[in-house]
């Protein structure tokens, strides 16, 4: 184990034109911010932008991870929508269980993950389709379960998205918590770098006495526990359990993913990216807002930027 | 598949063979044996030109996905790609069907240049499918949302309705379509010496390269067969509907993969055949018309289909490794 930690800090630091590309992206947003619209550059509309953006860096954040030991995950929205429906409906039920509810539902979330994972190693099927089968199967269980948006929470619990501590939210500050957690745990702990020695090469990984499945499996629940967190951010902000809020995340996740420079391929990239990532996913999408740009042109530039971002970054490593 | 050498092993690896080769007519036979038990006038000629009608779109879908999947690729943007063709159609406000053939040609360059652009990609600027065609997919949706602000309006000409849920003999016109789309692309691959590039570039990129085959051009090629496949599938879908929205054939790209994984052919590239893919196809079908014979809600489509593809690719992954 100690054989990889000397080389893998050494792979990250090459990564940086990647950032600097995002941070180039991230200035020339937020400057045409200040220049097109009055209301954009308010200490206001940042806290707001920093409190909505937290249900895409959760997911962003549990995808990124997964995506560096080489994988990927297209449940995440249907964690996120399954999250939601549980929590609200069973503290409909049982005001009284909101607190450990909301453990229950993080631990499902992580649950899910692990499932993922555990069905990823042990039948060699690539992630893409693991991951797109249990999506299918958790969206029909909610779905046969509900249609309409279901449950309640007690008015307290939309302090975690709504709530400001210092004049920021919470929910934001909690986000930024899990980036800076996970963003120590990668490059200060042997466990965190095996994450890139797996994502590099399994098979090498292993060779070294990584055990490259548990590190696999560490990554997927992650993921799900993460997606659950963006569920709870949710039920926050509707005080409901919708079937459907989840379906966007899936894709949306992968966005910020790719603008950090974790090419889909693993073993590369730096959390720090995404973080910015999703930093200019929110912004761009909050700036198009107030000058009234429609949903649709919005959905053209989403694409655009990835075409542009994964031509960049030319990945003549691993494809997907 | 043709590589049947069978070493003295365990039972369960001479098993493996076995079930590549003949896993997929068994499902077939089983899933009918099934419906008819459950339902005996499933097999009632009528009820049999139902389903082929509905499997029709799907089936054409696939067919185009089974090439890119062969020369390991993906392609995402087929659902958005079909809705987006039929709202160009509607675009015409034709009421004469002496339009249909002009509606069909301006679909199919539309979709050549999509497939064209994907490939391009792909190949040339090294983006990997999944990523492209996604792209493709959110691109695609914006441009059409963008156009039809939210609700398609215009209208199609009469004779579509025909194309898409007719029957001509007592045989669904989407399915005398399917087969001549079949025929062709079957000969193309199986028969053809192109057929065989598409093997060998899915099979090695590298070596084909090598041993003089443009496997650039040939993955190209591919990707845009997969999108006129799935324009000509989205107009016939709308005939079949007979309505068209923006969601047009939602679900049908990822439909499409797992109609294609429990076909056998594999996400690595290079194995299954056109058979398989088309056979594939029926089986999602029969298997989405069982949920309903039994009186379960549509919605437990979506966990037989999860359950269904996770077991259907670890199968045949292992079937892979025997």
């Amino acid at each position: 184990m100690a054989d990889t930690t000397v080389t893998t800090p050494r792979r990250r630091f090459r990564l940086d034109p990647s950032l600097i590309i995002v941070i180039a992206l991230l200035a020339v947003v937020v400057g045409a911010g200040f220049v097109l619209s009055d209301r954009f550059g308010t200490t206001r509309n940042f806290t707001n932008v920093l409190e909505q953006m937290a249900a895409l860096g959760f997911a962003s954040l549990g995808q990124a991870l997964v995506v560096i030991v080489g994988g990927i995950d297209l449940s995440i929205g249907a964690v996120v929508t399954a999250s939601t429906v549980l929590m609200a409906s069973v503290v409909e039920i049982h005001p009284a269980l909101m607190i450990p509810m909301i453990f229950v539902t993080l631990l499902f979330g992580a649950a899910i993950g692990f499932l993922n994972g555990f069905i990823t190693i042990r039948t060699g099927v690539h992630p893409l389709i693991v991951t797109l089968g249990t999506a299918s199967i958790l969206n029909g269980v909610v779905l046969i379960f509900t249609l309409q948006p279901t449950g309640s929470v007690p008015f307290w619990f939309e302090e975690f998205a709504y709530g400001r501590i210092a004049g920021l939210p919470i929910s934001g500050l909690v986000m930024l918590a899990c980036f800076g957690l996970v963003w120590v745990f990668l490059r200060y702990t042997e466990t965190g770098r095996a994450f890139y020695a797996v994502g590099g090469s399994p098979e090498a990984a292993r060779l070294t006495g990584i055990r490259s499945d548990r590190i696999i499996l560490m990554a997927y629940s992650a993921s799900g526990f993460f997606a659950a967190m963006a569920g709870a951010y949710f039920v926050s902000r509707t005080g409901v359990g919708d079937p459907r809020v989840g379906d966007p995340i899936t894709l949306a996740s992968i966005t910020p993913v790719i603008l950090g420079g974790l090419l889909l391929g693993g073993g590369k990239g730096n959390i720090f990216g995404v973080l910015l990532g999703v930093f200019l996913i929110s912004l761009l999408s909050n700036l198009l807002n107030y000058m009234n740009v429609s949903t649709f042109i919005q959905w053209v530039i989403q694409g655009l930027i990835i075409i542009i971002a994964v031509s960049i970054y030319v990945n003549k490593g691993k494809k997907l | 598949m043709t590589d049947l050498s069978i070493k003295p092993a365990s039972t369960e690896a001479q098993l493996l063979p076995l079930f590549k080769r003949f896993a997929v007519p068994v499902a077939l036979i089983a899933l009918v044996a099934i419906a008819t038990t459950i339902q005996p006038s499933f097999l009632a000629p009528n009820n049999i030109q139902d389903i082929l009608t509905q499997a029709a779109p799907l089936a054409l879908v696939v067919l185009g996905q089974a090439f890119v999947i062969l020369v390991r690729g993906l392609d995402l943007s087929v659902a958005s790609l079909m809705a987006t063709v039929a709202v160009l159609a509607t675009a015409f406000d034709a009421t004469s069907n002496a339009m249909i053939p002009a509606i069909f040609v301006v679909a199919i360059a539309f979709s050549a240049l999509v497939g064209l652009v994907n490939g391009l990609l792909i190949t040339k600027r090294n983006v990997s499918p999944f990523l492209a065609t996604l792209a493709m997919m959110i691109v695609l949706q914006g441009v059409r949302f963008y156009y039809t602000q939210g609700a398609p309006s215009g209208s199609l000409p009469e004779g579509f309705r025909f194309l898409g849920a007719g029957r001509i003999a007592g045989f669904p016109v989407n399915i005398l379509a399917f087969l001549a789309c079949f025929a062709v692309l079957a000969w193309l691959l199986h028969k053809s010496s192109f057929g065989r590039k598409i093997y060998i570039t899915g099979g090695n990129p590298v070596s084909a390269d090598l041993v003089g085959i443009r496997s650039d051009r040939v993955t190209i090629i591919c990707y845009v067969i997969c999108s006129v496949m799935a324009g000509i599938a989205g107009l016939f879908l709308v005939g079949f509907v007979g309505t068209v929205d923006n969601w047009v054939g939602r679900g049908y790209e990822l439909d499409a993969i797992v109609a294609c994984v429990i076909g056998g052919i594999a996400l690595t590239g290079g194995k299954g055949s056109l058979w398989g893919a088309a056979a594939g196809a029926l089986i999602l079908v029969l298997v989405f018309n069982i949920v309903i014979i039994l009186g379960l809600p549509v919605q437990a489509q979506l966990i037989i289909k999860g359950i269904i593809i996770i077991f259907a690719a670890a199968l045949f992954a292992r079937a892979q490794r025997a």
